[in-house]
């Protein structure tokens, strides 16, 4: 179209619709004057403005959201669905989303599963699956999966079946080998469940392990009848050319089975009957003996290659002793001409019974079926109560799952890997009562120290996951700001005696809901609550859990509901680190310890709080040390199993001299042994390996509680003692630079070594007279000038500064150390040494490095050596 | 994990401003996870009724992408007309992807991220318009523009005068226009006239 030309169009268009319809006409003739073809454009141009009202109207991120973004509908929990009301998700596929329901009507649970709108906008596809689905419910069978009804509520067309508790056989395969025994009985109820099908008329077209469930009681179901044929498309649509998806792939999207099940005449497109049913179960029934694949190949074509023209392996050769009649029969079931395979489900039936039996007279009935089923499952639920009510003294603020949670589900395809990292985010207060906060701090710390004990999965610490406590939660940024792959969100309100709290997991790559759940209890129940929740994440997190495990988190620290209440507001006062903060924190500990005298936990946030206030010279190092301790040991006394007490313990033996360092490390490594995902344990280690001298362990120490706490000022600034010990100084630098970044500077002694060391002193001055203005009496900042000083070779001003730092501390000599440092760095070794020895002998020596280059104008005194004897470190 | 750095992104993108189309190649799978997001909240919104506002939407993605220090969009017709240009990049990469996986014989299954399913219908639908439109784009470039902010960019009239400046009469004039010729050209089939 030439440009001019289309001016022309336009201009007649613009005026054309600028007249009312009826007068169009004559303004046209008029208009274009003979030109016929111009006429015509500008009428068919006008015919498509009328037609074009709505087009392209709704923006395309609407359509994009089609496009891009899932397009299967969503409900959510708590949803209402006519009569059904939502609890939970049980899974997606390729399917459709499946939805565990309450039928409000007969007060039963279901299964729920939304037909993905792309079928239900083809109204011939509809109407088949709803003829299928018809004829499918007609299927009395117990190993048939009971079809209740197929609804619509507006657009959203679902399906409601019955609820298996179980898993599907494709995830059994996966977990363990299969018993011949099993797995004959396995066959024995497809083959059940077929017959019965076939009988009706039905066939089912899509047999596979994803689609056969195995309940808990040894039942087995078939799914899908019906729904098969609305799945798939023709056969010719299949790419030959592309590869199988590997099973254990991204942790994206529907499972492709690595094995197509289908048979010959499927893969041909030719038409399919019940014969091709028995095809697939063949193929199922060979995977399940022998743990592989009958035909296997690196891309669909491969696979159907060999499935038209490869014989599968013998069963003789990857299983001994395998019996005769079921070669004779596997090998039956998998003929590539359908005519001499079995021509009935029926025939298979009697061999697959006949060969059941003889197994189980040669082995003498072991191997019975439910017995197998069950030990593959894990702790029924009355086993773990009972662990639960001989539980008599409090443990560790774990929360455990009533193994209903465990043993519920699988109703969907299991998409892959575990997932190892989370983050449970401090809850939302959705009420209106400020008072709730505490649980809403509480409750995710509970969960997030439940699942810290489980040894495959990186827990992240508190500190770094309350930084983003009160903003709008992008998991994504979440995700990459702590390196998890998933993050636990939630909302606590009240509603009188209930609590309501309503959860979501969500994958950080695409900000994908995992798991969504509403749980709505009394108060009371809130520790029950937490148990639940942490088994439910951890399930949903696929990870698979030891029974020791299972069991660690079923143990609850305390029953006492104010006690807790107590407990969590003293943590979060511990974890501001100012003085008055560290005393309130004492305080409620102190109560929570009076509401439950049996609570370990308490007694470790005593512990914790009183070494920090000893540590930093809130209160004489001594007693801080004393008080820690024994608080610590307490702790362990009610129980050995609580991480932090074993942490706080460790601390003692290894910050403060003397120094009891192979005690110390022991606490630690014990205390990482229970609670792999404990930052601070980890972080103390480091701190520790550090003053013995052990620099490489330090950091890979350290570098540990990074991972585990990537935000934490602490930790971050912990990292430069290696390279600083290690005197490489500018890396020593670069690193603090970075720390600052997260937190405020001058918190170290070890940060004025560095920028003394790489010369930075009048800007590293400047800077810490400006922090002074903020921080007016922190003691640190005012011995950070003085070390500047001393480096200056301002004599006269440092020797002012000691006399300050003396003043300030009194009699306690709690600055001991740092006046020693400020007369090593003006040479005077003399008074240097003395102060240390002061310092030693009123305890005050925490945090002593001896390998620091502070050190190095009195390393060679007899003096030293002997401080060092004195205080626990080997030299 | 793999998650751009909005450094990335903002480089790219100016490379493509000016013209660079090999640095559009390495933007689209670096915003497309932010796309896909934003795709996602679309259609997760409370009710149908309630209007959220697309380009808020498109604006809020690229915040996030974009290092705004480093880029200083001239003005919001500047931001609004590269947003618009992406989004279209994008989708219609991604229907074009889809169309030949179905043509070529597809895995009949085709799933993307977590089993989302192509409407093929969507798919097809997005490429005729925008076959369309680069057909109108050759000899009116304006009501290219406009198509493009509207319906790629999410902007109603009222944004697309801010950005344009143009008067609102004239706005709506040329999106009737560009609307009944790009429906002409799709439901006709053609797009080449005399």
């Amino acid at each position: 179209m030439r440009p001019e030309r289309w001016q022309q169009i336009d201009q007649l268009l613009e005026v054309a619709l600028d007249h009312p319809p009826a007068e169009r006409d004559a303004f046209l003739t008029k208009a274009c004057a003979g030109d016929e073809t111009l006429r015509r454009k500008v009428e068919s141009l006008l015919r498509s403005d009328e037609a074009a009202q709505s087009f392209i109207e709704a923006p395309a991120v609407g359509l994009a959201a089609e496009v891009i973004a899932e397009r299967q509908a969503r409900l959510r929990t708590g949803q209402q669905l006519g009569h059904y009301q939502i609890l939970s998700k049980l899974g997606a596929g390729g399917m459709g989303e499946v939805y565990l329901a309450q039928d409000t009507r007969l007060g039963r649970k279901v299964a729920l599963k939304i037909l993905p709108t792309r079928f239900t906008q083809d109204a011939e596809r509809l109407r088949r699956f709803e003829q299928e689905a018809r004829a499918a419910s007609a299927l009395n069978h117990p190993n048939i999966l009971t079809i209740h009804e197929i609804g619509q509520v507006d657009a959203t067309h679902y399906i409601v079946t019955e609820f298996i508790d179980g898993q599907p056989l494709r995830q059994r395969m996966n977990d363990v080998r299969l018993r011949l025994s099993e797995a004959l009985d396995v066959a024995v109820q497809v083959a059940s469940a077929l017959a019965a099908a076939h009988e009706a008329g039905i066939v089912h077209r899509d047999i596979k392990p994803e689609n056969i469930m195995l309940r808990r009681d040894g039942y087995v179901k078939v799914l899908d009848f019906g729904l098969a044929k609305l799945s798939e498309a023709p056969p010719e649509i299949i790419d030959m050319h592309a590869p199988i998806a590997a099973k254990v792939t991204t942790g994206f999207g529907a499972v492709m089975g690595t094995a197509p099940y289908m048979s010959p005449e499927q893969a041909r497109g030719q038409s399919v009957d019940a014969r091709s049913d028995i095809f697939s179960l063949g193929i199922v029934l060979y995977e399940m003996i022998t743990g592989r694949a009958p035909f296997e190949g690196e891309s669909s074509s491969d696979v159907i290659a060999a499935l038209l023209a490869k014989e599968p392996l013998p069963l003789a050769e990857c299983l001994a002793e395998v019996p005769r009649e079921l070669e004779q029969l596997v090998a039956k079931t998998l003929c590539k001409d359908r005519e001499k395979r079995y021509q009935s489900v029926n025939d298979l039936l009697v061999n697959l019974k006949a060969v059941n039996q003889d197994l189980e007279a040669r082995t003498n009935g072991r191997g019975v079926i439910s017995g197998e089923v069950a030990a593959v499952h894990r702790t029924s639920a009355e086993y773990l109560l009972n662990e639960i009510q001989h539980h008599k003294r409090a443990v560790f603020l774990a929360l455990a799952i009533l193994v209903i949670a465990s043993v519920t589900l699988v109703y969907f395809e299991w998409p892959g890997k575990a997932i190892d990292s989370v983050a449970v985010l401090p809850f939302v207060n959705a009420s209106a009562d400020p008072n709730l906060e505490y649980l809403a701090d509480g409750i995710p710390e509970s969960i997030s120290n439940s699942l810290s004990q489980l040894p495959h999965l990186k827990v992240m610490s508190r500190n770094s996951v309350f930084s983003f406590k009160g903003r709008n939660i992008n998991a994504k940024e979440i995700g990459q700001k702590l390196g998890v792959r998933a993050v636990l969100t939630g909302t606590v309100t009240q509603q009188g005696e209930n609590l309501m709290i309503s959860l979501e997991l969500v994958d950080t790559r695409d900000n994908s809901e995992l798991w969504g759940q509403q749980y709505n209890r009394r108060l009371a129940d809130v520790f029950a609550v937490q148990e639940e929740i942490a088994k439910e994440v951890s399930d949903k997190l696929r990870l698979k859990l030891t029974g020791a495990e299972t069991q660690q988190l079923a143990k609850r620290p305390t029953e006492n509901l104010k006690a807790f209440q107590y407990y969590v507001q003293g943590r979060a006062y511990a974890h501001r680190r100012t003085r008055e903060d560290l005393l309130r924190a004492i305080s409620y500990c102190e109560q929570a310890i009076k509401e439950d005298p049996n609570f370990a936990l308490a007694y470790t946030g005593l512990s914790d709080a009183y070494s920090n206030l000893g540590v930093r010279g809130y209160i004489e190092p001594r007693e801080g040390r004393r008080k820690s301790e024994e608080a610590a040991r307490q702790a362990l006394a009610l129980d050995e199993g609580v991480a932090e007490a074993h942490a706080a313990l460790g601390l003692v033996y290894t910050h403060y001299a003397p120094f009891n360092f192979s005690l110390g490390d022991r606490e630690l490594r014990r205390a990482i042994e229970l609670s792999p995902s404990l930052a601070m344990a980890h972080q103390y280690l480091a701190t520790s390996l550090a003053r013995q001298g052990r620099l490489e362990e330090s950091l890979e120490e350290t570098l540990k509680a990074r991972e585990l706490d990537p935000l934490s000022p602490i930790i971050a600034r912990t990292v430069v003692l290696p390279y600083y010990l290690k005197r490489d100084y500018a890396r020593a630098l670069e690193l603090l630079r970075q720390a600052d970044q997260l937190g405020p500077p001058f918190t170290t002694l070890l940060e004025f070594g560095v920028y003394v060391k790489n010369g930075t002193l009048d800007e590293t001055l400047g800077r810490l007279e400006k922090a002074k203005l903020e921080r007016k009496d922190d003691p640190l900042l005012i011995y950070g000038i003085g070390i500047i000083y001393a480096a200056q070779g301002k004599r006269a001003e440092a020797l002012q500064i000691i006399k300050q730092l003396e003043q300030m501390s009194g009699s306690s000599l709690i600055q001991a150390q740092w006046i020693a440092r400020i007369y090593a760095g003006l040479n005077d070794r003399e008074q240097a040494l003395t102060w240390l020895e002061r310092g030693l002998d009123a305890g005050a020596n925490a945090g002593f490095v001896k390998d620091e280059p502070v050190w190095d104008p009195i390393r060679n005194d007899p003096r030293f050596t002997n401080l060092l004897v004195r205080m626990g470190i080997a030299t | 994990m793999m998650t751009p750095s909005s450094q990335e992104v903002t480089e790219l993108l100016l490379a493509w401003r000016d013209g660079n189309e090999a640095a559009l190649e390495k933007l689209l799978p670096l915003v497309y996870d932010e796309l896909h997001r934003l795709a996602a909240r679309y259609m997760r919104r409370e009710s149908p009724g309630h209007t959220l506002q697309t380009s808020a939407l498109v604006n809020e993605a690229f915040i996030r992408l974009i290092d705004q220090q480093q880029v200083h969009w001239q003005n919001r017709a500047h931001f609004f007309g590269i947003a618009a240009q992406l989004m279209r990049r994008i989708l219609l990469d991604h229907a074009r992807g889809q169309a030949r996986a179905k043509r070529g014989g597809g895995l009949h299954r085709v799933s993307f991220d977590e089993g989302a399913i192509v409407s093929e219908q969507c798919a097809a639908e997005l490429i005729a318009l925008d076959d369309a439109l680069n057909a109108l784009a050759a000899f009116d470039s304006r009501k290219r523009r406009i198509v493009e902010l509207r319906f790629f960019g999410g902007l109603s009239n009222e944004e697309v005068v801010e950005v344009m400046g143009m008067s609102l009469r004239t706005v709506e004039r040329e999106w009737r226009k560009a609307k009944a010729w790009l429906h002409h050209a799709i439901s006709e089939g053609e797009t080449d006239e005399a």
